[in-house]
């Protein structure tokens, strides 16, 4: 018999699914976050969607221009005749579920916004835990080269890596990768300068660990809350950034239909006042998508702060 | 003595907008008969006291039941109180005498102890000054109390105490008053302790020129 | 001698109840609490943490958070209700009438703006007083609290000054506006002993000479018994008993209060003639406390009545006010441990064994870089910390060194240094014959695993990612002492040698508590089967009966296994408890060292007499001599020439020339004993001739 085992109970090994479900319902504590996953569950459910069945094909021309929504085309058509609804879904694809790779017809699941995040975090991370963790010159040296790269408006950022290496989805996830990173690396950063001061990360080095165990199995597993939130918000951002990209009309390269892009049609060539419906809803699409993101990382982040106290 | 040893520390205060309902239960709960009106930075403002409460009959004979509820509920200690302007203060660094002469000048039964522009302090009442009274003269242990009567000349202070002082005795509790209707000699009121009133008297009997007007044992 | 007079109280609490809004439901964090606090009489508050003792104090102040509210009783501030007080009169009340001091003096003072200017504030927006005047008004404060160099104090930014310094400051501040009541919640915890004693010394003075009731939070039975005249043990939220100090402590009556005193060692005490009763059992969390009685499940005198009756709080005939329903019938001197209890068997040791680690003149610099232009062109002087100077002890096989010291005196660099996370700068140090001057980096695996430490903070001693298991499994892998197919195995055996059961294998470190915790950092440390433990204030963040189970399981460890430990801490109780010497540092430096028993009783260091004359004592009746040093340690990047403590040395004047010689030389050490050690100027017979700090 024990002191503490005389409160404790009986043995109980919590099964692996109940855990995920006690993390998974912390979102549904928040409304906020509730809204923000429906809204993000949304779209992924109309981009799976997508990838069996569109009301029409996305690309071919089968209708008359500029038509407002009706019956058949549901949100209208664009200048060429195409159905919005089709483009739209189709649209989801490219930003959350797929990325065709330059040569061939090879596509790798994972939207462009979702590779470019998980480099920038895995970059950011590994350039974070070193600094945060080895300080002195490794610090110096990698925050001077990243704050460098800060200084640069992102959209400057985005045309050098578009102009030098030209288009393609890859492209496009490592400009979102180079821009990302800074920031993820500020974050890893600061979290790892509190982390590494905590007795367990004293108690591996007495065990004589080296640098990268205690860099990735006892300090980033604890930064992973942050991380999770900030990722959510970066995709977010990334999904603007494609957004800018496809208006600037260097995004993701045709045929596949890009919401950038089709807001860029919609407004070029005075047709913004002929069909202004055309427009909105695309912008719509990136707005509520983006929208959506920014609400689940938000009520994310209110809950896991809570649950730390 | 000064005024600041002697005083109620951290008196209780009221703000102008407290109810003079509540002001009375305060009052009635901590048994006490003088309320302080603070405002910021316990400023004093004004003073309740019982006749403050003192409903004047005029003013409420002319309402009806559910007037006077309505009346009360909206008096607050800001309307009844005595203004700051005519509250007779004292500084902490006064003497008690002077404080109880001017409680007797004036005839009022408290002085709020104020410094730096009216914050107030403590508060000095009439119980103050009596427990003061009590406490000189040597209450509330036990001893001989003995007053003598002596001429009102130099020196007849020092031949009391030395006497005193070869038996080897104490004093806890001293007073000395002009004697009543002779104006020649003072009463001194001496309290002694841990000795028999027959001690004292026989060796108190043998102090040249002076008289045992008093002589027991009190607690 | 005055009469005593029936003044109301400043405070008084009359069957509170505080309850917090949780998801699904509400939580009573604090039930029944009354009690009431007169002017210039100051009201301890005890207990263990989670035991609401802080709630009580926020329900005061109605700082209870957006979800926490008063829900039954009335607390009653100078006779008018605080509850159904709120917005500007509360804040009026709160800013003019009650003050507060925290633990952490930095809560209360803004780090951008100069103390003088803070102080200040107070006296010129709510009393409008001049600059001068306030000013001048500052520094008497200043001066009231005892704070060294007033004027000049008021110019310096919160950061400049030290952590005593500032709680100072706090209670200077605190009583500018001379309030009715003062509230203090562990004001002295992050204090280093010798400045404790000084606040509470002051503490003590400013109850008498400002009439102010006093609520004292603390979780420490011996500054209760310092500073106050009243006592209330709180647990699990109500309050358990309550009475004077002298009766509390003569003669506990409820079986928790004894119980408490039973869990913390009396200065003095050693692991060879007396035993820590820890409290069996943990506190019930708010939300599912027993009917009955509180304390009935982990009470050695639990009836049938008391599973069924909550007690209510009486009063007995001495005046001490008990919940319990037995509390006549107890008999604390008749008190046997129960069984469920498990305590140490503690082998003496007779013969001298062989040293384990032995260190010789070890020291450790750390360069400063400063920050003028000189300094970054590399032209300045090099400036150095000088951490750890010239020590030199012995650690037998088998054997426990305690090290004690204020805070910044270097035990945790010295420890650093043999453990390996910082190199050393000078010196030698042998470790079972191995030189261990070099960093970790430069060890082999071998001598790592020899080597591990236990920790302090119980919180951030696991890493909150991983399970128990797996994190006591890392080492056992790492040193190969265990094969994977073995390793649950071995876990689970250590697991239960620290009477934690199979079952934490997979728990994660959130769901254990503060002892649990620090249970598991220790079977961590034992997991490679190391010769030599260094402990870092192992049990000081834990609460006494937790703390006393903790000492228990090392001394039952160190029994079993012949583990040799280092053992720091700044409890000196703790310190004589457990260790078999004692080595007493001081700015860098061991100032003594020898048998515990020997460092407790004359000759003392001078530095040992003054750390042994601070300890707070939980014995109101205690015979404790008054010794207070002036300032605060000195900086080590500038030690003092000669004898390093003589700028604060009470006994210098007994040093030959007047005491002109511990300025210029360096003292040398006397050996006192057999290996009783004194670095001190003054000749031994003069040390000798002190009295003992504690009066038998």
């Amino acid at each position: 018999m024990t002191v503490a085992q005389t409160t404790a109970g009986v043995s109980r090994r919590p099964a692996r699914l109940q855990q995920w479900w006690q993390g998974i319902s912390i979102i549904f504590e928040s409304r906020v976050a509730t809204v923000g996953l429906s809204i993000v569950l949304f779209w992924l459910i109309i981009g799976l969607l997508s990838l069996f069945w569109t009301p029409y094909p996305p690309n071919s021309s089968l209708f008359a221009q500029n038509l407002r929504p009706n019956p058949t085309n549901w949100l209208g058509t664009d200048h060429l005749g195409r159905d919005i609804a089709s483009r739209l879904m189709q649209g989801t694809q490219v930003i959350l579920l797929k990325t065709r790779l330059p040569d061939g017809n090879i596509v790798i699941p994972g939207g462009v916004a979702i590779w470019g995040v998980l480099g920038s975090l895995l970059l950011g991370s590994v350039l974070g835990l070193n600094a945060g963790y080895r300080g002195g010159w490794w610090d110096q040296a990698i925050m001077q080269v990243l704050d460098a790269l800060i200084a640069f408006p992102v959209i400057v950022l985005y045309l050098v890596v578009i102009a030098a290496l030209g288009q393609g989805d890859l492209v496009v996830v490592l400009a979102i990768t180079i821009t990302g990173a800074p920031g993820v690396a500020r974050l890893v950063r600061s979290l790892t300068l509190d982390i590494k001061t905590r007795d367990y990360i004293r108690a591996a080095e007495t065990r004589g660990e080296n640098v990268w165990y205690i860099l990735f199995r006892e300090i980033l597993p604890n930064a992973r809350g942050p991380l999770l939130v900030d990722a959510m918000l970066r995709v977010g951002y990334a999904i603007f950034a494609i957004g800018t990209l496809g208006f600037l009309g260097i995004g993701l390269p045709p045929p596949d239909p890009d919401w950038g892009n089709m807001v860029n049609d919609a407004r070029a060539g005075g047709r913004l006042f002929s069909n202004p419906i055309a427009m909105i809803w695309p912008a719509a699409a990136i707005a509520s998508l983006v929208i959506g993101l920014n609400l689940f990382a938000d009520g994310l982040r209110e809950e896991i702060t809570r649950y730390q106290k | 003595m000064l005024v600041k040893d002697r005083m109620t520390r951290h008196p209780i205060l009221i703000s102008p907008t407290t109810l003079a309902t509540e002001a009375q239960n305060i009052m009635a709960e901590n048994n006490i008969r003088h309320l302080p009106v603070a405002g910021d930075g316990k400023r004093l403002l004004g003073l309740i006291t019982r006749q403050q409460l003192a409903m004047k009959p005029d003013d409420l004979g002319s309402l009806n039941v559910w007037e006077i509820s309505r009346y009360l509920g909206r008096l607050t200690a800001a309307k009844i109180m005595l203004r700051a302007e005519q509250v007779i203060t004292i500084s902490p660094d006064r003497t008690i005498e002077r404080a109880a002469r001017i409680l007797t000048d004036n005839k009022i039964g408290c002085l709020p102890v104020v410094e730096d522009d009216q914050v107030v302090i403590g508060i000095l009442t009439e119980t103050d000054m009596l427990q003061a009274f009590q406490e000189m003269l040597g209450l509330p242990s036990e001893g001989v109390r003995v007053t003598m009567r002596m001429p009102n000349r130099k020196g007849e202070f020092n031949k009391l105490t030395t006497v005193i002082a070869q038996k080897g005795w104490g004093i806890m509790g001293i007073g000395s008053f002009p004697s009543p209707r002779r104006p020649d000699s003072y009463d001194m009121v001496l309290k002694i302790p841990h000795v028999g009133v027959e001690e004292v008297q026989a060796a108190l009997a043998q102090v040249p020129d002076q008289e045992i007007i008093d002589i027991r044992t009190v607690a | 001698m005055t009469v005593e007079r029936k003044a109301p109280p400043v405070l008084k609490l009359d069957d509170v109840a505080v309850a917090y809004k949780v998801r699904g439901g509400e939580i009573e964090a604090v039930q029944n609490v009354s009690f009431d606090i007169h002017r210039g009489e100051s009201h301890g508050i005890v207990g263990e943490s989670g035991c609401g003792k802080s709630t009580v104090s926020w329900a005061i102040l109605n700082f209870l958070g957006a979800n926490g509210y008063v829900k039954r009783g009335r607390i009653l501030f100078q006779g008018q209700d605080l509850v159904s007080k709120k917005g500007e009169e509360l804040r009026k009340l709160r800013g003019d009438q009650i003050a507060m001091v925290y633990q952490d003096p930095m809560q209360a003072l803004n780090p951008s703006m100069r103390l003088g200017d803070q102080l200040k504030e107070a006296l010129t927006v709510h009393r409008g007083l001049g600059a001068k005047e306030a000013e001048r008004r500052c520094i008497d404060m200043l001066e009231r609290v005892y704070m060294p160099d007033a004027a000049n104090v008021m110019r310096r930014y919160p950061h400049q000054i030290s952590g005593g310094q500032q709680q100072r400051v706090v209670i200077a501040m605190a009583l500018l506006n001379n309030p009715a009541l003062l509230i203090m919640d562990e004001p002295t915890t992050a204090l280093d002993v010798t400045v404790e004693a000084a606040v509470l010394d002051l503490i003590a003075d400013l109850r008498r000479d400002f009439d102010t009731a006093i609520m004292y939070i603390t979780h420490n039975l011996g500054v209760v018994a310092r500073v106050c005249t009243k006592i209330g043990v709180m647990y699990a939220g109500e309050m358990v008993e309550r009475g004077t100090i002298a009766a509390v402590y003569e003669r506990p009556q409820h079986p928790y209060t004894q119980g408490l005193l039973r869990c913390v060692p009396k200065l003095g005490a050693d692991k060879a003639s007396s035993l820590l009763y820890p409290i069996r059992g943990r506190v019930p969390p708010p939300n599912s406390r027993p009917a009955g009685c509180v304390f009935g499940p982990r009470c050695d005198y639990r009836r049938e009545r008391c599973i069924q009756e909550r007690p209510a709080l009486r009063t007995l005939a001495n005046g001490v006010q008990v919940r319990c329903h037995f509390a006549e019938e107890i008999d604390p001197a008749a008190w046997q441990p129960s069984e469920e209890i498990e305590l140490p068997t503690v082998k003496k040791r007779e013969e001298e064994r062989a040293p384990i680690l032995e260190v010789k003149n070890l020291t450790k610099y750390y360069p400063v870089s400063g920050s003028s232009l000189k300094d970054v062109l590399g032209l300045g002087e090099k400036r150095q910390v000088r951490a750890v100077e010239n020590v030199s002890f012995a650690v037998p096989k088998g054997a426990t060194l305690g090290i004690v010291g204020e805070s910044g005196c270097g035990k945790s660099t010295l420890i650093k240094t043999i453990i390996g996370l910082e190199n050393s700068t000078a010196g030698k140090a042998e470790f079972l014959g191995f030189d261990i001057t070099g960093d970790i980096t430069t060890r082999d695996a071998k001598l790592i695993q020899e080597l591990q430490m236990v920790f302090q903070n119980p919180d951030s001693t696991m890493n909150p990612s991983y399970t128990i298991g797996q994190q006591i499994a890392r080492p056992m892998l790492r040193f190969g002492v265990a094969s994977k197919a073995q390793v649950r195995q071995e876990v689970v055996k250590l697991l239960q040698a620290m009477r934690l059961g199979e079952n934490y294998y997979d728990r994660l470190p959130r769901q254990l508590s503060g002892g649990e915790k620090q249970r598991v950092g220790i079977a961590r440390a034992l997991a490679s089967r190391p010769d030599l433990v260094l402990c870092d204030e192992p049990v000081s963040a834990l609460d006494v009966s937790v703390q006393a189970a903790i000492l228990n399981l090392l001394l039952q460890v160190q029994s079993d296994l012949d583990t040799t430990l280092i053992f720091i801490a700044h409890d000196l109780s703790v310190v004589r408890f457990f260790s078999d010497s004692v080595a007493v540092m001081y700015l860098g430096q061991i100032m003594e060292i020898g048998p515990a028993d020997a460092i407790y009783a004359p000759p003392y260091h001078p530095y040992t007499e003054a750390l042994l004359s601070a300890v707070p004592i939980p014995d109101p009746k205690a015979q404790q001599k008054q010794i207070r040093l002036e300032g605060s340690v000195p900086s080590a990047l500038n030690p003092p020439s000669g004898c390093r403590f003589h700028t604060r040395c009470p006994r210098r004047p007994f040093a030959p020339e007047g005491g002109q010689v511990c300025e210029t030389t360096a003292p040398p050490w006397q050996e006192v004993a057999t290996g009783h050690r004194i670095l001190c100027h003054i000749p031994p017979e003069t040390l000798r001739s002190f009295d003992p700090v504690i009066a038998p």
